[in-house]
């Protein structure tokens, strides 16, 4: 086994222990070792998935070297290591998007506790998407909540304890049902290691045996994880989390912490139960149904919105159930489509949240909608930026929301009951993001001038650009070379099974 | 060829040069030296178009194409007998009415825009006449409506406006009908040239002749909102009174016969074979009685005296149009006799109410008691003109009605062929009853009228001549119609 | 070569606000050489086009952005470029009372390539590509003048193009799916192997994405939008609001009719009665409200709604002839609301009047103006010799010939509209002519008719409307050939 073998390893147990070395240092260190863990988790998934490519087989590692079902196991394939590269990605840009507010939002004192917090998200993050071990998958979403949550509380204003509470309960509840189903499927087949769990499935299945529980352990599963990630309509927790948060702790909750527990869930899909015997419980057909619900309601949300934070926030709702109609169609395209759409609404997101405060900074700080008229002229980065989300939202061709709705509809079309269903909702949905990010998009370029706000120019936010530039690149890059991208996630999903 | 174009283009681009050299109203000192030339540019147009035409329907035999519109469309222009007759009724007509209109026009704003469009709507009468297929014909029938609107709202008062756009708009409506009607034509026959034997193919008439008929109906229906036949009509008694008087003149005599014209023209097309005895034979019969008995009603009780002409005008183009309806030779001779008399009286009629307005500023009958006193020359000719129009021997009037309801009885049609004629009748009575009361109380006042005060009030030659011209006309006509018949008799059996 | 008549707008477009031109003149030379050279170039690619596709890029799958000269895109391409460098001139003029002209140029001449982009496509993905970059091009130029009413305007004109767009890309996803490619062949695409048993859901997808398509070319009840991005500045609105947008939209409804789907697929299904009759509708509806309508630009655009409905009336035929009467009025309509709506913004920029009812007389103090106006008046109602007797000619004989009696009934649609057109156009004619009496000739005394640079794209179209009316044969062959499929 060659060493990079190890690195999965490497990078779950560097971002753990850097929190609690963070914990020691003054603010400035734990910024820098916060960034150059993440770029050197960043490294070494973009070298496994390199390598995983090369060899195109996925590996099981065991931890300590113990073997099942003692040991603890990580598994490692292509989808894994592309799903931690663009995690770090992500998160890099978030942190380094937020930066420059971060004094603002949170007390000086608590900067280093910031940085702990977001190494620990890092750790869960990558767990979640290593482990291969159920037990263990459980332990990093009580980490992950708890992260999260502090993320969520750490800027002591307004509304963040309330929707920190918030969090935690429906979080809470959602872990509590995921433990729940772990219990009963333990119960059933006495195991906990994924691919021992699936094969006992397996087992029952062929013999008919404990048909209820297992579907019971499969539906509770699936909800609390559901929950945690703000599907359609366990969202209520979802607006004030991400609305009033700081810029980082919004961008990256929206684009990675749901979309961990959502490929936790994809894992327990391929990985715990069967893609096949996934699809056939009725469970998809909830899932296909909250899912088209979702679309359409969390656009509803929004459009009423008021707060432009709030409207990207409820924009996440509509998203998710992009992802969740994607399962629900249980076909392979579907599940291509969701993968990529984690990507894409990942990238996006974060990308409109950070550009989201670039003008809401020029605006005297208010988020309100009549406040940001002609924001655009005053800071054009964040302006540019935020277009650029807004179109890949809408799902303009060259941006990478375009080919998640063309996989959707793609893989829609190839099922018959749900297609026609699956394709107006996708119509009408396009019609309403549409509708609030262009009329935020129009509301930031009309001139306002009595307003008074002043701009602010490139040479006073470089960083800032920058990192909107990169958000933007890679959008295009989603949008515009998406087969190779799409074909590591088909070869992902192959070596799940 | 080039004198039916030069009949055809010389008129227009006249017309086109008055407006553009008159564009701004003439005013000022010159006003009197420049109206002077522009009536001398405009009376030596009107008569080298006479002659032009006279000279085309003379010589010019060939038929030839001006060019394609489309593959398949082509402009084409030929004269035929029918062409020559309505020809013969707008060459006389029209400078005529012009010749008047030097007079009547005199204290108009604007004068050059009327000669202007005047001589354009020459032009395209012309054409109209001497159109050898539909599509030329619509082509033309289509400007004749937008030049012959600036007549009609001339003096520019509000309510002159609106006429003016209510005249165009039915006018257009019933175009439009017309093309819906082209279009099917072109699909199911081989050529759009006019013929009177009838153009549809045999296969055509076979495969969806029910909506044949529906579309050749919609057609007579379409060109006979320019006729103003029933249910149509109502832009006549709107426009004709508001236009002054020779424009009124033209518009009654000529233009409208344009209409009947196009509606000849579509039963050539239709050819009368396929649509004798059918449902649009009967329903168009029961228009035009109801139009020839509705207007003459109405005539009868409109107290202004150009709106009664105009009523008039509604009932007796339906005179011709029940004589084409009737689908029978010698009803179609009448018809066509009766385009050149009820064109020659009508227009009598109306100079003659435009001189009264000239003159005295009446418009209303119960205003012209004792005009024959002041008036005798005109009222006259207004009598003759109006004896003319009821139909009494030795006019013309009478010989056409004669010969209308001799092809009705002959015709052989069940009901219709009694009823047209008594409607016919009624129609002639009520006549009388309209135009001659002007007569009677005109010459015969009354004892009570105040002789003294009487003022002569005959207008001057520009005027008159015009007037005795078209009233001596319509009693050659019957006097003489040998002529006249003989071409009809030529223009019905080819 | 096919890529660079793209670009060159594109690049020259972006040179404009960042040259810093010292005088007006010179942003004027540069912008009127670099569109006139565009359509030269696209005119020769046009006369010397091969029947190669040019790849610009793979997309995703077997998708690829590519481009091609085919005889659709000759007529659309063609049409474009003929127009542009006179709109550009008369913008030039109409501009100098407007602010930020340097942004509205820059949008403008992309514009113009995104136009050209639609055109050339070669296949569904590429074309739509152009089709939702296009909306994003000219929203800017909607929101010109960022009054409050053109922010509405903008606003609504993105969530209807947009929200169309995203039905149009569903009948994308079936071509996608259900086609052997995504190209362009006349005939259709679809493969018979993958549709059977599918018709209905096929079919109902096409007229989602014929509604799609249909809100650019304002199809009832997608049309508000329209008659509300009136605000923009009239080259705009008379370029984009009433030739390279909505007749894109009408070309893309061309295209997925006639080169996606196909017509042997869609002729005589419901889909075809269903598209029809809301065409109908559109055609009566759009003259009606430009009748009630008294803003000169907003009846302009309600007469452009109308008007486009003729052309997809001609589209929705599904016949080669159906086709033909939608690509002649596709060109004439171009050039004849062109020239109308040149004139209402000549009459705003020269007197500063907007409503019908204050037109009152202006015509004998801009007899140009008015007279052209006139021309393009008649030509619309389709008075013979005119270019627009020639395409509703084409449209009412394709109609006639298809033998389908709802077509029929379009017929007396296309007559009942004309009326109509007759009524709201020549009401204007009738006012600036004929005031009326005791009308006040010193209240009119300021207006007088614009200069060359306005006047001279007038006088062009104008000899064009008369030109085609008389002599169309030449291009009714072509418009012939190309249904046909032979170009």
């Amino acid at each position: 086994m060659p060493f990079i073998c190890n690195f999965p390893f490497f990078s779950i147990l560097l971002s753990l222990f850097s929190g609690t070395v963070c914990s020691m240092l003054p603010a400035k260190a734990a910024k820098v070792v916060n960034r150059a863990v993440i770029l050197a988790v960043g490294l070494m998934s973009a070298v496994l998935l390199l390598y995983l490519l090369s060899t195109g087989e996925s590996f099981v590692y065991w931890m300590g070297h113990f073997p099942a079902p003692w040991g603890n196991e990580i598994r490692a394939g292509v989808l894994e290591a592309g799903m931690a590269l663009f995690f770090c990605i992500i998160m890099y840009l978030s942190m380094a998007g937020g930066a420059h507010k971060l004094p603002g939002e949170v007390v000086e004192s608590k900067h280093n506790l910031y940085y702990i917090l977001v190494n620990l998200l890092l750790c869960s993050l990558l767990a979640l998407v290593y482990t291969n071990d159920m037990f263990t998958a459980y332990v990093f979403v009580e980490i992950n909540t708890i992260s999260a949550c502090g993320l969520i509380m750490i800027r002591q204003v307004g509304r963040t304890i309330e929707a920190a509470v918030r969090y935690m309960i429906m979080s809470l509840l959602g872990s509590g049902l995921l433990l729940f189903g772990l219990c009963i499927m333990y119960d059933l087949t006495g195991h906990l290691l994924m691919s021992n769990i699936k094969e006992s499935v397996g087992l029952l299945i062929a013999t008919g045996e404990y048909q209820i529980p297992l579907i019971v352990s499969v539906a509770l599963m699936c909800i609390g994880l559901c929950i945690k990630s703000a599907l359609f309509p366990f969202h209520a927790w979802l607006p004030d989390a991400y609305g009033y948060s700081t810029v980082s702790s919004a961008a990256i909750l929206s684009s990675l912490v749901s979309k961990g527990y959502i490929f936790l869930l994809i894992k327990i899909i391929y990985r715990v139960i069967g893609f096949d015997i996934f699809n056939s419980t009725r469970i998809i057909d909830v899932l296909f149904i909250f899912g088209l619900m979702g679309m359409i309601f969390g656009s509803l949300s929004a459009i009423k919105e008021n707060d432009i934070r709030r409207m990207i926030a409820f924009s996440s709702v509509a998203q998710i159930g992009y992802i969740y109609m994607g399962f629900g169609m249980g076909t392979q395209a579907g599940m291509v489509a969701s993968i990529f759409h984690i990507l894409s609404h990942a990238a996006t997101k974060s990308l409109l949240f950070v550009a989201a405060i670039g003008l809401t900074d020029v605006s005297g700080g208010s988020r309100k909608f009549a406040d940001l008229t002609g924001a655009a002229y005053r800071n054009k980065w964040a302006g540019a930026a935020f277009t650029v989300g807004s179109l890949s939202m809408v799902g303009i061709p060259l941006f990478s929301g375009f080919i998640s709705k063309l996989l959707f509809a793609q893989a829609a079309v190839q099922v018959e009951g749900k297609m026609l269903a699956s394709l107006i909702v996708l119509g009408i949905s396009t019609v309403l993001n549409a509708v609030y990010f262009m009329k935020t998009v129009i509301r930031i370029y009309t001139a306002a001038p009595d307003a008074p706000y002043t701009g602010i120019t490139f040479r006073n936010m470089k960083a800032y650009a920058v990192v909107l530039v990169c958000f933007m690149v890679l959008n295009v890059i989603l949008g515009v070379s998406s087969q190779p991208i799409v074909d590591i996630i088909a070869q992902g999903l192959a070596m799940f099974a | 060829m080039y004198l039916i174009l030069s009949s055809i283009f010389f008129p227009i681009i006249a017309g086109v040069f008055l407006l553009i050299r008159y564009r701004t109203p003439l005013s000022g000192e010159n006003r009197n030296a420049d109206r002077k030339t522009l009536l001398l540019l405009t009376g030596s147009f009107l008569v080298i178009t006479a002659a032009l035409v006279a000279a085309a329907l003379l010589t010019a035999k060939e038929g030839f194409t001006l060019f394609y519109l489309t593959k398949n469309l082509p402009i084409f222009f030929q004269i035929d007998n029918i062409g020559t007759l309505f020809s013969l009724l707008a060459v006389i007509v029209l400078p005529c009415a012009g010749f008047f209109s030097f007079e009547y026009m005199k204290h108009e704003e604007r004068e050059g825009r009327y000669y202007g469009f005047y001589l354009l709507v020459f032009g395209i009468l012309n054409a109209l006449c001497f159109a050898g297929n539909l599509i030329t014909f619509y082509l033309f029938f289509e400007l004749l409506t937008l030049s012959s609107m600036p007549l009609v709202l001339h003096n520019g008062s509000k309510e002159a406006v609106m006429a003016g756009l209510k005249y165009l708009f039915y006018s257009l409506c019933g175009a439009y009908a017309a093309l819906f009607g082209i279009y099917f034509l072109y699909r199911n026959c081989d050529s759009l040239t006019f013929t009177t034997e009838g153009a549809l193919r045999a296969s055509a008439i076979a495969g969806q002749g029910g909506f044949l008929m529906v579309v050749a109906f919609i057609m007579l229906l379409g060109f006979g909102v320019k006729a103003g036949m029933f249910p149509m009509h109502a832009w006549l008694p709107t426009a004709h009174p508001v236009a002054p008087a020779p424009a009124s003149a033209v518009l009654s005599a000529v233009i409208v016969k344009a209409g009947v014209l196009a509606i000849i023209r579509v039963l050539g097309m239709f050819g009368t074979d396929f649509l004798r005895g059918t449902w649009v034979q009967n329903t168009w019969l029961c228009l035009t009685l109801i139009t020839v008995f509705m207007g003459s009603l109405l005539a009868y009780r409109e107290p202004v005296l150009k709106k009664r002409l105009a009523y008039s005008t509604v009932s007796q183009l339906s005179y011709i149009l029940f004589g084409l309806a009737v689908m029978q030779e010698t009803a179609l001779t009448g018809a066509l006799l009766h385009v050149l008399a009820h064109g020659f009286v009508k227009a009598a009629l109306f100079l003659c109410a435009g001189a009264i307005i000239y003159r005295t500023e009446k418009t209303r009958v119960e205003e012209m008691r004792g005009i024959g006193k002041e008036m005798p020359f005109t009222m006259w000719c207004f009598t003759i003109a109006s004896l003319g129009l009821i139909g009494i021997p030795p006019t013309g009037g009478f010989l056409s009605k004669w010969y209308l309801a001799l092809g009705s009885l002959k015709s052989g049609i069940s009901v219709f062929d009694v009823l047209g004629p008594v409607i016919l009748l009624v129609s002639a009575l009520l006549t009388a009853g309209y135009l001659l009361p002007l007569t009677i109380h005109g010459f015969f006042p009354g004892a009570d009228y105040d002789y003294k005060s009487l003022q002569k009030e005959e207008p001057c030659k520009l005027m008159t001549i015009p007037i005795l011209v078209l009233t001596i006309l319509s009693v050659l006509i019957g006097l003489f119609p040998d002529i006249i018949i003989h071409l009809i008799h030529m223009a019905v059996v080819g | 070569m096919i890529i660079s008549v793209i670009l060159i707008p594109f690049i020259a477009g972006i040179l404009v606000p960042a040259i810093p031109f010292k005088k007006r003149w010179q942003k004027e030379i540069f912008l009127e050489t670099a569109v006139v050279l565009n359509s030269i170039l696209v005119w020769y690619l046009l006369l010397h086009h091969s029947d190669s596709t040019f790849l610009l890029a793979h997309f995703t799958g077997n998708l690829n952005i590519s481009f091609r000269v085919d005889g659709m895109s000759m007529v659309f391409a063609g049409l474009v470029s003929a127009l542009w460098p006179f709109a550009t001139l008369y913008a030039f003029e109409y501009m100098t009372k407007e602010d930020h002209e340097n942004v509205f140029f820059l949008f403008y001449t992309l514009t113009y390539g995104v136009t050209l982009g639609i055109a050339l496509a070669a296949n569904l993905l590429t074309m739509y590509f152009f089709y939702e970059l296009l909306t994003l091009v000219t929203v800017p130029l909607v929101m010109h003048t960022l009054t409050r009413e053109a922010v509405l305007a903008s606003r609504k004109y993105l969530y209807y193009s947009l929200g169309g767009a995203a039905f149009a890309f569903l009948g994308l996803i079936m071509v996608i799916v259900y086609g052997s490619t995504t190209d362009f062949i006349l005939g259709g695409v679809l493969d018979p192997a993958k549709i059977a048993g599918k018709t209905n859901v096929l079919l109902l997808i096409y007229v989602m994405a014929f509604m799609g398509f249909g809100v650019k070319a304002a199809v009832c009840p997608f049309n508000s939008w329209l008659p509300q991005a009136g605000v923009a500045p009239t080259p705009v609105t008379a370029l984009l609001h009433a030739v390279a947008v909505v007749k894109s939209g009408a070309f893309a409804i061309i295209r997925l009719t006639y080169y996606s789907f196909g017509t042997d697929f869609l002729k005589g299904t419901w889909a075809q009665d269903v598209v029809m009759a809301v065409v109908m509708f559109t055609i009566v509806y759009g003259c009606s409200r430009a009748v009630k309508e008294t803003h000169i630009k907003r009846r302009l655009a309600y007469s452009t709604i109308s008007n486009l409905s003729y052309i997809l009336f001609g589209a929705v035929i599904m016949t080669p002839l159906g086709l033909v009467g939608a690509l002649s009025h596709l060109v004439f309509h171009a050039v004849m609301k062109i020239s109308s709506f040149f004139c209402a913004g000549a009459v705003m920029h020269q007197t500063d009047r907007h409503y019908v009812h204050e037109l009152n007389g202006l015509g004998y103090k801009m007899p140009c103006v008015f007279g052209i106006f006139t021309v393009s008046a008649l030509a619309l109602m389709g008075v013979p010799g005119l270019a627009g007797f020639v395409s509703k000619w084409n449209l009412a004989g394709a109609a006639v010939e298809s033998g389908n009696p709802l077509a029929w009934g379009g017929i007396a649609c296309l007559l009942v509209s004309a009326l109509l057109t007759a009524i709201y156009m020549l009401t204007i004619v009738v006012r600036a002519f004929f005031p009326g009496k005791g009308f006040d000739y010193s209240s009119v005394s300021d207006a007088r008719d614009p200069n060359w640079k306005m006047l001279l794209p007038l006088f062009v179209f104008t000899v064009f409307i008369i030109l085609f009316g008389v002599y169309s044969q030449p291009l009714v062959d072509f418009f012939m050939s190309v249904a046909a499929g032979a170009v």
